[in-house]
Order: structure tokens, then sequence, then C-alpha cells
């Protein structure tokens, strides 16, 4: 099967829905669910494929090419699985609201650009393909209007800055090599120079940085994955910034390559060395602002960039099992990040748009399911055992204390330290605790919105007990980019990697759990006490006027508030009001009064003649 | 047998015949100039094949090259009269419905007069007769910028009379300077003879002539006409003046520079000209909260982005160059066009009005997003394709200096980008203002007379920028026309 039809099913069903939303809603709404279907089923169906063909000979000179191998098919499974989800979960949440083609239309072409972005075989389709999903999510982040145009304004001009960076990098290297085609490139630079491989690797370094959030090119996304409409959160935080990720493992390792990559710099201060701080940077900062947001989309949104900084650095540490972990990270966080954004999109839809942490509590009640699947979420994004969460993290771990890199490996931990912090922050606030009067009368969520967080809740755990199968997947991949073998068995890895056997982790804990509920069923008889019997050292205790989850890590707030002021943030923001003063007194050049123009006309003439005369020009 | 020579001396005698039909039937007036320039368009059409392999001279009064009055097809010639064909027939279906008041048969006569003078010049191949083109291309425009009466409209074209007359006073002097350094005007005989005589005598002449010229290719500091004149003409005009007028400037200019004085060590003077004109341009639109002086401030970016791109000197450049001119005056147009009737339905100017016409004109408001996206340089669209081959021609250039150029051109199209982007966001995701003039409920959406010009307009721009390969076809012979100097005099003086 020709990868050409994965593409034009994508963007074709894009252009279908649009024009059968124009009839009906409830054709429009069928096509989506049978697109987004038939896009996982044909990216399925591509498994274990590895061809390379034209598909456009002639583009400005140069030749089109569409790729498909492993990375590819990981990244595309990832893409369109969390993108079916997405959709599924939207026919429930945006309803009747807006501009409901165009929304589906644009979340169509997002997702066919990513697939395009993955199946891109040289790069001057890839770069097509981004700019298409890049625009197009901009359109989609903009949905909401209100502070969603200043958040869609911030995202699109980082995102045309690094674009731009990009395209210089491009064709640097179409001018070197002669080619943009991936493999080509591949052989050809094994001869290049370490100033030009430097300059390549850094304008893609910030193309790609700003859409995979690494600090410091992050400031756009709390602000983009929060307004946006919480479906389009889950893609954006799930795949969108994945993107990013995909092409530093297309650039470093298929396109230039571990070795050069390695070797790049002198002694202390080499690229992957820097690219490893900046990682580890961007873990620990992000992690400890998303403990003290009190906006659900916006925690998220910080974790996110946390968790991109975990894969990051395994990506930039270069060895076998830093690349396993950080790959299989990718999609792992995929599936929780999406889980996660989808209940919040959820409780935001049943609320009426509250996603103020400080007002929501107790809903674990009125939608257990959400709750359950939200919880499976959040331990996989902890790394608790049992979900996939925990072996990606595991590799990575790993492999940093392996090497020996001490901060590194503390940087990781505080950043998981930081996700139990912010992820129980979350759960209780949202779904724990006391059930606000308003919401007591809640009813369950649609079908249509249960499905899809049911379905990842699973595949989460399912990559947890059973971590080898998409192990396999996640194997071919560090083979085919000659970073060394990586071999796992259904349950876990063998001896010589460091045993980990998670199925019997898994039996484990069944029978502890088994265990545990046979004493308590035969121990003494539970007594019911009500929620607000708490622990108050003896003073009374107001119901209705204490509430559990205001201000709930006030303590740690009070102490690292100070240090946490978003600089980076400000420094955009005042470089932009800067520009903005300065764009306004050069306007002024164009005084409006005629005689300064004339001046002006006969000013260039004589510069003209005063040029040649000193300078001698021609 | 067709011949390039029907290109101007048709659209000449129909401009006159506008008035004659207006005395037979005023309702028919409007079609003439619609009829004019399909008539160019097919015939360029035509031509253009021939011309690619080698430009049609044609001879006036049976005398040939240096002593007639000549005209040149070359491919870059030929592309630019289709060029103003394509974008004069579709201005003039727009101008049908949306000039009704006024003296329509003056704007009539006027608007297949400017047109005919840009072809004019794009096609001729004598110095002397480029000029007298030159000046019925200006002067009809200065009074199409006056042409709605008001005050601002009078203004702005008596300040571009005076501009555009100091322009010509000095090319003239530059023309009159190398008729008496040589003793012809046959361009091609200039180029021929310019080596023989002192660098210094010369230099002066180029100088009159590119300031001069430069005055209507809109070079910083000689740019300050357009953000008035654009803005106070009429959006039919304006889409002309910043698609048409401001090429046929272009043209002159790199015609002088590159075939009459072959001045290859200017061009690097000159692409930085054209690098300050990008960033004052993108900078001066920022600020701006009127639509047509933010397009008009865009153009004069573009037309900085386009001779920096031509101030390379490269084939690739040249192409470049090339695709840009193409790219920005199918977008500009429709820009143009779609903001006049948005205009219309508001009254008002300010972008803020603007808010909500996502609903009230879903047509054009999607073709003006095709529009701002391609001039930002987003694929699919064609503007990519441009951008691409400059940073191309850029990169490609011995050293690192242009590469650090072209970064900084970079930052213009941020610029460019967070300025479109923002109008786009109004279009589409802001509520329309309460208590607005224009407010009124549903769709009222332009009629279908604009309609067809817009979204023909669009429909091209994606689709040679899905199919760059027709264009390039094309352009890669005009740009080496332009470049070889050589050749040019070959094919002209023969032998």
């Amino acid at each position: 099967m020709p990868t050409e039809v994965i593409l034009i099913a994508a963007f074709g069903g894009a252009g279908l829905v649009y024009a059968a939303g124009r009839f009906s809603a409830a054709l429009r709404n069928v096509l989506v669910v049978a697109v987004s279907v038939l896009l996982i089923g044909l990216v399925a169906l591509s498994y274990g494929q590895a061809r390379e063909n034209t598909y456009y000979l002639g583009f400005l000179g140069l030749d089109l090419v569409l790729r498909h191998d492993a990375l590819s098919w990981f990244f595309a499974l990832c893409v369109s699985v969390v993108g079916a989800a997405s959709l599924v979960f939207s026919l429930g949440y945006i309803g009747r609201s807006g501009n409901v083609n165009f929304y589906y239309f644009c979340m169509l072409l997002v997702t066919a650009a990513m697939l395009g972005i993955v199946l891109s075989g040289d790069l001057l389709s890839l770069f097509i393909f981004w700019e298409i999903m890049s625009w197009s999510a901009y359109l989609l982040i903009s949905h909401k209007r209100g502070r969603a145009l200043q958040a869609a304004m911030k995202y699109i001009v980082m995102s045309l800055i690094g674009s731009c960076a990009m395209l210089l990098g491009v064709l640097a290297l179409c001018n070197a090599y002669g080619t943009l085609t991936l493999s080509k490139l591949a052989e050809a630079m094994g001869s290049a120079d370490g100033g030009f491989l430097l300059f390549v690797l850094v304008t893609f370094g910030i193309g790609f940085g700003v859409k995979a959030a690494m600090v410091p090119l992050h400031t756009w996304l709390p602000d983009a994955h929060s307004e946006a409409p919480s479906p389009f959160s889950a893609v954006l935080s799930g795949v969108l910034i994945k993107m990013g990720i995909y092409g530093f493992i297309l650039v470093m390792y298929a396109v230039v390559g571990l070795k050069l990559v390695l070797g790049l710099g002198t002694g202390w201060l080499n690229f992957h060395s820097v690219l490893c701080w900046l990682a580890a940077v961007t873990i620990v900062i992000p992690t400890f602002v998303a403990m003290l947001q009190t906006d659900a989309k916006r925690l998220l949104a910080w974790s996110s960039i946390g968790q991109i900084g975990y894969i990051v650095l395994g990506l930039a540490f270069g060895t076998t099992l830093g690349v396993a972990g950080a790959t299989f990270h990718t999609l792992n966080h995929a599936f929780f990040k999406a889980v996660l954004f989808l209940s919040v999109g959820v409780v935001e839809y049943k609320t009426g748009g509250v996603r103020d942490l400080n007002q929501l509590g107790g809903l674990a009640r009125r939608m257990p399911v959400t709750f359950a699947c939200a919880l499976i979420g959040g331990l996989g994004l902890i790394g608790v055992p049992l979900t996939g969460g925990f072996v990606s993290k595991w590799l990575i771990y790993k492999t940093l204390i392996a090497e020996g890199h001490p901060f590194l490996a503390l940087a990781a931990l505080i950043g998981t330290w930081g996700a139990i912090l912010y992820i129980y922050k979350l759960l209780h606030n949202v779904f724990l605790g006391q059930l606000p009067e308003r919401y007591a009368q809640m009813e369950r969520p649609a079908l249509s919105m249960t499905l899809p967080l049911v379905v990842l809740g699973a595949a989460v755990v399912f990559m947890g007990v059973l971590p080898g199968i998409p192990l396999r997947a996640v194997g071919a991949i560090v083979t085919s980019l000659g970073v060394g073998s990586f071999a796992a068995t259904a349950g876990g890895f063998g001896p010589e990697l460091g045993p980990l056997n998670t199925v019997n982790i898994c039996f484990a804990a069944v029978a502890l759990l088994i265990l545990v509920t046979v004493v308590l069923r035969l121990a003494a008889k539970a007594r019911r006490v009500p929620q607000t019997d708490t622990y108050a050292a003896g003073a009374f205790v107001p119901t209705g006027k204490y509430h559990h989850t205001v201000g709930f890590y006030e303590p740690l707030e009070r102490m690292v508030k100070p240090y946490l002021r978003d600089r980076i943030d400000a420094l955009y923001t005042w470089t932009a009001e800067v520009g903005r003063g300065l764009f306004d007194r050069i306007r002024r050049i164009y005084t409006g009064d005629v005689r300064n123009y004339v001046m002006y006309i006969v000013g260039l003439l004589a510069l003209l003649i005063f040029v040649q005369l000193v300078w001698k020009m021609w | 047998m067709v011949s390039p020579i029907l290109l101007i001396a048709v659209p000449l005698g129909l401009a006159f015949a506008v008035l004659l039909v207006g005395f037979i039937s005023r309702k028919l007036v409007k079609y003439v100039p619609v009829l004019a320039m399909a008539f160019n368009l097919v015939v360029s059409l035509l031509l253009l094949p021939r011309a690619l392999t080698e430009p049609i001279i044609v001879r006036t009064g049976s005398w040939g090259p240096p002593f007639s009055i000549h005209l040149v097809a070359g491919p870059l010639g030929l592309l630019l009269a289709s060029l103003v064909a394509l974008i004069g027939l579709m201005v003039a279906v727009y101008g049908t419905d949306y000039i009704r008041e006024g003296a329509t048969r003056m704007y009539h006569v006027l608007y297949i007069l400017l047109l005919t003078g840009a072809t004019g010049i794009v096609l001729t191949g004598d110095i002397f007769n480029l000029f007298v083109f030159f000046e019925i291309l200006c002067i009809s425009s200065y009074a199409l910028v006056a042409y709605r009466g008001d005050k601002a409209g009078i203004e702005s074209a008596a300040k571009y009379l005076i501009q555009g007359a100091i322009g010509s006073s000095l090319a003239l002097i530059g023309i009159g300077l190398l008729y008496g350094m040589f003793g012809t005007l046959s361009m091609a005989d200039i180029a021929r003879n310019i080596s023989s005589v002192s660098p210094l005598t010369v230099f002066a002449s180029m100088a009159f002539l590119v300031t001069g010229f430069g005055v209507e290719a809109a070079i910083f500091p000689l740019n300050a006409w357009l953000p008035d004149a654009h803005s106070s003409a009429p959006s039919s005009i304006s889409a002309i003046l910043s698609g048409i007028a401001i090429k046929a400037g272009i043209y002159t200019v790199a015609r002088v520079l590159f075939t009459l004085y072959g001045a290859e060590s200017v061009l690097l003077f000159v692409a930085i000209l054209g690098l300050v004109t990008l960033l004052i341009g993108e900078m001066s639109a920022f600020s701006q909260n009127n639509i047509k002086r933010l397009l008009a401030y865009s153009s004069i970016g573009q037309v900085g982005l386009i001779v920096f791109a031509l101030g390379m000197a490269s084939v690739t450049g040249v192409t470049g160059a090339l695709f840009l001119i193409v790219s920005h005056c199918l977008a500009k147009s429709v820009l143009f066009l779609s903001a006049g009737y948005m205009i219309h339905r508001t009254g008002s100017m300010e972008i803020s009005s603007l808010d909500g016409m996502g609903q009230r004109m879903p047509l054009s408001s999607l073709c003006f997003t095709v529009g701002a996206f391609s001039l930002i340089g987003l694929p699919p669209f064609i503007g990519f394709a441009g951008k691409f081959t400059v940073i191309q021609a850029a990169v490609e250039q011995a050293g690192s200096f242009f590469t650090v150029l072209m970064a900084i051109a970079l930052v213009g199209t941020v610029i460019e980008g967070a300025y479109f982007f923002r109008i786009v966001q109004r279009l589409y995701f802001k509520p329309q203002s309460q208590g607005s003039p224009g407010e009124t409920k549903g769709r009222q959406e332009a009629p279908v007379s604009a309609l067809i010009p817009i979204v023909v307009l669009a429909v091209m721009i994606v689709a040679t920028g899905v199919y760059p390969k027709l264009l390039s076809m094309v352009l890669k012979p005009a740009a080496t026309d332009l470049l070889n100097k050589a050749d040019y005099i070959r094919h002209v003086l023969g032998g």
C-alpha cells in the first residue's frame, strides 16, 4: 500500500468533512469518526514497511519524497490514535457552538499535516507540512476567542521565528549538498565540517525547539494550551509538540548521525551536553511552576513542558537506553497527557467552563469513569509501576545513573517528585474533596466523551503491564538510528539491560490487592463518617465555609514563588514592546510634508554620486 | 501574424474609443477595459512560447535598430505584459460595479492608458520611448489617485504628482546625458558602447536614471508618496498601483542597471537599499490602524525584498525576484480588491471595523486570508516558492554575508506575519463591533462582479503555489534575459 494513500485519505477527509458539514451535521459527525478510524487503520496496516518513494518531481528544482520506516510508523500511530480520540471527544464537546465545520476541518488538517511531517522523506516536504500544521493550529487555538486570540498570536509569531530559522538551515543544507532527501543527506553528511554542522543544528534546534517548547523557547505553550478548546489541547500537548521531538530525532540521528553530534564541540562545552543541561532545566523549572498553578489546564500545560524535558534529555544523552526511553516516553506522554486534558475537558464542559482548581472539587462522585481514567493518566505521568510511564522513566534513569551523571539524574528525580505533587493537586482539587452545592446534580458525561478516555486509559495500563509490545517498535527505531540494539521481551527486559519484569510486578500487585481486599472483608466492620469529620486539633470546623482545595500548596508557594517569576516571558514581551515603540518611531520618517519627501529624493541622488566619488563603486 | 505591437496599439485605440462608446451608450463604457485587457492577455500568452527561445523584435517605420523605435518582446517583457493584462482584466471586471459615481468615462480612459503605459514600458527597447510610456503610466495614475475627489485623495495625488514629476525630470536628465554621450537612444546600442566612456560621467547618468525611475519603483527613501497614494485611491486603483505600477518601475530600474550599464558592482549597494526598504516598510506597516495604509506599507516591504533579491545578481536571485513579483501582484490585488468591498460595507478604513467580516463576507474574507498567507510566505501558496528561491539565492552566494543579510530580511517576514495574522484573527474570531455604521446581521457578500476576480486570483495563488513549475518554466528564461547583457545586444542588433 503506497504511503501516499494515508496522506490522501487525511487531506481528502478534511475537505470531505467540511463539505459534508454544509449539508448535514449528522453526516459530518459520522464522516469525522469514519475518517479518524480509517487513518488509524491505514497506519496500522503499514506496519513493518520500509520504503521511500518520490511523489512530486521538480518542485522548485527539488524532488519531494515520502518515506516510511520504523520511526515514521511509530509517530504516525501516535498522531492518528490521539487525533482520533480527540475527534471523537469533540463530537460531544463542541456540539453546536461556534463554527463547527471549520473546527473539524482544521482538526483534520492539523492531523493530516502531522502525518505528512512524519512521512516526509525530504526536508522540503517536512517544511511544507510543518508550516501547514503551524497555521492550522493557529486557527484552532483562536477558536474560543477572547484571551485565546492573544495566546494564538504569541504562538504563531514564535512559530514563525522558528520556521524562518529552520528554512535557513534547510537551504544551507540544500546549497551544500545539492539534495534535501534524507537518505542522501545522511550519506553525504559524514564529511561535514564542524562549523557548518553547528549552524545547521542550531537553526534546526531553534525551529524544533520552539515547537517542542524547550526552555527558553517555551513561553507560548502555557497560554496556547490552556486557551485552546480541550480536545485540541490534547492534540497540542500530545502530538503537536512531539513533532518538535520528531524533528530533533530526525536531524540529530537520522541525518547528522550520533558520532558527529557527540563529537561536536570542545571539551566541556559541546552541543550535546548543552542540550542535556537545557533539558534538565526544562524538567525542573516548569515542574515547580506547575505545582503553583490554579488553572487546571495551565497546570497540565506546564507539566507538558516538563515531560518534554525528559524526552529531550533522553535523546540528547545519546545512549541506547536513553533514546529508547525517550521514544517510548513520547508515546506514553501522548497518551496520558491526552487522557488528562480530555478529563479536564469533561469537567470544563460539564461545569460550563470552570477550570479554576479553587472552585472545583469532589467530582469523582458524579463522574467516576472520568476520575478513574484521570487517575490512571496521572499515575502514568508520575511513573508508577504498572503504567507505561514507569518503564520509559526507568530506562532514562537507568542510563543517566549508569553513565555517571548524578546531577542530571537528580534533575530527573526532582521532576518526578514535582510530578507527584502537581498530579495529586490536580486530581484532589478536581475530583476529591467536597462537592460544591452547584455541582451536586451534575449528569454523567456522554459516551462520546468517556469512550476515548477509557480507550486511552486502557492503553496506558496495557503498555505498563506488557511493555514489550510497544518496545519492539521502539527497538526497531533505535536500531534504525544506529544507536545500538535494544531487545525486550513481552514482559520487560532481560538481564543484560538490567532486569525488569513488569508482568511479575503486575501479578504481585494483583495478588497484593486480593490479599488486602480479603483482609478488609474479614476484618471488623467499617464505620461511615461524614466527609467534614476531619482532624482539626479540637477546633470547630464550620461546614460550608471550609473548602479543602483552596490554596492547596500554600507553604510551598510562599517559599518558591519569588524565584519563579516568568522572566523569559517578560523578556519576550519587553522585546515586543520595545519593537512596537521602535516601529512607531520609524514610521515617522514619512512625515507627511512633501518638501521632506523631495529632500529625500534629491538626497538619494546626492548620496549615490558621493558614494561613487569616494568609494568608486563602479 | 500576431505581433507584440498589438499589445500596445489595441488598448491605446480602445482607450480613446471609450469616449466614442460613451456617446452611444453609458452602460457599455465599463466593458471596454475588460475587452482591451482580455485581448492583451490572449495575445501575450500566445506570444510567450515563441519568445522563450528568442526575443521578438518589432521595428516601427521600417528602419532597423538602432535607428528606429523598436520593441523587444523577450520572455521577461511578455511575462510582465501578461501579468499586467491579467491583473488589468481582473480589476476591470471588478471596476464594472465598483466605479459608479463620478466621471466614470474618464476613469475608464485613464485606466486603459495606465495599463498601456505599463505594457509599453516592459516591451520597448528604446530608452526615450520607455520614458514616454513611463510618463503615460505616471500621469494616468496621478489623475486616478484623485478620482474620488475628496480631500485626502486630492492631497495624496498632489504630493504624488510633485514627487513623480521630480522623478521624471531626473530621469529625463539622465536620458539626456546618455543621448549626449552616445548619440543614440536604443538601449542595446547604448549598452554596447557603455564601456567606451569614462566611468564617472556615465555614473552620473546612471544615478539620475536610478533615482528618477526609483521614485515609481518605491525604493526607500523615494517611496514616501506610496502610502498616501495607495490608501486614498479607490481600491481598484490601489490594486493596480501596488500590483502593476510599482512593478513597471522596478523593471525599469532593473533594466537600466543590468542591461544598460551592466553595473554588477553597484548591486551590493542596491541589495542593502532593498533590505532597508523592506525593514522600514514592514515596521511602518505594523503600527497602522488603517487597512489600506497597512497594505500600502506592506507593498513597500515586498518591493524591498524584490530589490534585495535583484541585488544578488545571480540567476536564482533574479528568478526569486520574479517569483516574488508574480506572487505580490496576485496577492496584493486580492487583498486590495477584497478590502475594497469590506470598506464599502462598513464605511470605514479602520482595521477595527473589519471585526467579524468572516461571518458577513465569508468568501471575500477567505480570499483575503489566502492572499495574506501567500504574502507571508506560507506553503502551499505561491509566496512560499518566492521566498524559498530568494533564500536559496542568498545562501548560494559565496561567503556568509548574504546569509546574514537574509536573516535580517527574515525579521521583516516575522513582522509581516505578526500584523497579517492579527488581521486574520479580527476577520474570523472577533465579534462584530457594536454600533458600527454598517452593522447588520447576516451575510452581505460582495457582488458577483467583484467575487469573480477575487476568487480567480485566489485560485491562481493556490494553483501556482502547488505547481510552481508552471511559472518557473517562464521565469528562468526571463531571469537570463535580464542578466545576460551580451545576449540582449546580440538579439537586438544582430551578429
